[in-house]
């Protein structure tokens, strides 16, 4: 009956008919959008927050439910992601060379020490939702008021310690601490937020003062530096002069067994001719006493032999003569 | 006529009694107002709720924490010390009626807690010294590096000695807040107050950086000189030591010799004691033989053993 009535047989009728028409389409309409509004999934790592005429009334797993449709709403959380805070820099361009930019953030980052100096902290705080429904409930800017509380207790942190420590050895003290004292600030506004971690990413001088800071690190190199030459130094001339004593007691010990060997020989020598001596010691002492005279005379070349026969004579001889 | 009429009446009623209908959900709290003039109790749980149509309304404020956060003031310290304090309040509506008869809305209730909380937080920071401001606790710190201990302990001592109160003074304020809020009748209740930011004005800031590079280039010139003096410490031992060496040696050295020397002496003398005019002669014919060369003249008379047979 509709089909041939759209053709178009008269004007009146068509009002009453397509009424009829347009009723039963927005019904089915209607039908499919409730049943469509019946169902609702929640991801893997999300929960659903399931309001019924604006009432908490459960908080549903990852899955497949059903609500009644336009009577309950579902607000979905990402429960299990791992959010990130950055204070003192910002991420840029995460990636495998993630940049960051530090610039004009000194109003978050530059603190008081306890010894009243500034330090520059920057540090990450990673937090992720542990209760729904409180999340959404409770607060009505959670992020703001995560910074804020991440803000005022690492202030508190750093005030406590000396900007030695800060830098130094209590750094691992301060973000654990400041990690207590955030959960338990956040846990009395019940934010349904739980701290995963407060990590410092660098506590460092201000700029304005790093370059001392350096300079004291070059200088520290430098004593390091001078000490290692006077070391050397030191080890190049006293391993030269021990090589030098060693030489010195050595040289009297051969002075010495040279010394001993030679009185050995010429005793020996003197003892046994002191023998033979003995045998025949007028003979011996003429014999030697000629061979010593033969020796000593064939070496001279200008001998003059004056008789004793003669008497006062003055011998004369060219007393220069001779060596020229 | 009567059957389309009926059905419109219906429909009218129908209408007019769910506008009496609504919902009050999780986040919010609500007041139902008739003629301007809030009126019954407030709504402060989440569900659907039925007023009077057409002549009340619903009025909604919100009932999670909400944020305060003031400018930074410039406030000076006990110590005259001046400072910049940022603080921030988490506060919630806890009596919307109240808070719609003294606050109107948030807006306002904002300005209004500017003026509390600047005003408890500069009491409080005139009254306390930068140190207490700062320190929570009274650890004792470090203040220098573990290696030099000698010229600014006098500092770390006088560190000791302060106590910090930083977590009073919030507590302080937090007490003083809440008081002039309760005072007020403003329906607002203090969740939580914190110093966020404390820093140094720009000239403080300044002198004080001066004070840091200065504190830093002592400490450098510090290593310097102690490199230096070191350097010249091993100079002087590496002399020590070269002396005492060699002395050493030449002691132990002459030590030997001299032994040697003693022992030649005694060998000698124990052999030539055996007969000393042998030796005598023995050694009178060596040293005829060394010192007798072609250079000597001689002049003999024939006298002498020597020529003995030449003259007979």
């Amino acid at each position: 009956m509709a089909q041939k009535i759209k053709f178009g047989e008269g004007e009146i009728k068509i009002p009453e008919i397509n009424f009829n028409k347009i009723g039963r389409l927005i019904f089915l309409a209607l039908a499919v959008v409730l049943l469509m509004g019946s169902f609702y999934t929640v991801g893997a790592n999300e929960n659903g927050v399931l309001t019924r005429f604006g009432k908490y009334s459960t908080t549903t797993m990852p899955g497949l439910h059903f609500k009644i449709p336009l009577i309950d709403a579902v607000e979905k959380v990402k429960v299990d992601y791992l959010y990130t805070e950055a204070f003192g820099f910002r991420t840029l361009k995460s990636g495998v060379k993630t940049k960051y930019s530090t610039r004009n953030y000194e109003i978050e980052s530059w603190m008081l020490t306890g010894d009243l100096k500034i330090a520059e902290v920057r540090w990450v705080v990673q937090y992720k939702i542990k209760d729904a429904a409180n999340y959404l409930f409770n607060i009505k800017n959670v992020r703001n008021t995560i910074r804020d509380v991440s803000e005022a207790t690492m202030r508190i942190m750093i005030g406590d310690r000396s900007f030695n420590e800060v830098i130094k050895s209590e750094r691992s003290a301060v973000s654990a601490g400041a990690r207590v004292q955030m959960q338990a600030i956040l846990d009395s506004y019940n934010a349904g937020i739980s701290i995963q971690m407060v990590q410092l990413q660098g506590v460092v001088p201000p700029v304005t003062v790093s370059d001392s800071f350096n300079e004291v690190n070059r200088a520290k190199q430098e004593q390091e530096t001078a000490l290692n030459e006077a070391k050397q130094e030191y080890n190049k001339i006293i391993y030269n002069i021990e090589g030098e004593a060693e030489r010195i007691i050595n040289e009297a010990r051969g002075y010495a067994i040279d010394r001993v060997n030679t009185a050995k020989g010429d005793v020996a020598s003197f003892e046994k001719v002191l023998k033979e001596y003995k045998k025949a010691p007028q003979i011996t002492k003429d014999r030697m006493y000629l061979e010593m005279m033969d020796e000593v005379f064939s070496r001279i070349p200008n001998k003059v032999l004056v008789s004793s026969e003669l008497e006062n004579f003055l011998p004369m001889l060219n007393v220069n003569g001779g060596s020229k | 006529m009567k059957k389309t009429i009926f059905p419109i009446i219906f429909i009218l009623f129908f209408l007019i009694l769910s506008s009496g209908l609504y919902v009050v959900n999780e986040k919010e709290q609500a007041v139902i107002i008739q003629f301007g003039k809030p009126v019954g109790n407030t709504i402060k749980y989440a569900g659907l709720h039925f007023k009077l149509p057409l002549i009340q309304t619903v009025l909604k404020f919100d009932r999670r924490i909400l944020e305060w956060d003031g400018a930074a003031n410039e406030i000076p310290t006990k110590d005259n010390k001046y400072i910049f304090i940022d603080a921030f309040a988490r506060w919630k509506i806890i009596d919307p009626l109240q808070f719609y008869k003294a606050a109107k809305n948030e807006m306002l209730a904002q300005s209004r807690l500017d003026d509390i909380i600047d005003g408890a937080v500069r009491d409080e920071i005139t009254n306390r010294t930068m140190n207490e401001i700062i320190r929570s606790t009274e650890r004792e710190m470090q203040t220098t590096e573990e290696e030099d201990d000698d010229n600014l302990t006098s500092e770390t001592s006088n560190q000791s000695l302060i106590r910090g109160a930083r977590l009073d003074i919030i507590k302080s304020i937090k007490g003083k807040v809440v008081g002039k809020l309760s005072e007020l009748g403003l329906g607002i209740e203090l969740v939580d107050i914190q110093l966020k930011r404390i820093n140094y004005n720009k000239q403080v800031q300044s002198k004080l950086f001066n004070r840091m590079i200065s504190e830093q280039n002592m400490i450098a010139e510090k290593y310097r000189g102690q490199g230096q003096g070191k350097k010249q410490e091993i100079m002087g031992m590496q002399i020590q030591k070269s002396k005492e060496v060699r002395s050493q040696a030449y002691l132990e050295s002459e030590i030997i010799k001299g032994e040697a020397d003693a022992e030649a002496v005694r060998i000698y003398a124990n052999a030539y004691n055996k007969s000393p005019q042998f030796y005598n002669f023995k050694k009178s014919l060596e040293t005829y033989r060394n010192t007798l060369d072609s250079t000597t003249k001689i002049i003999m008379s024939t006298d002498g053993k020597y020529f003995k047979y030449l003259t007979q």
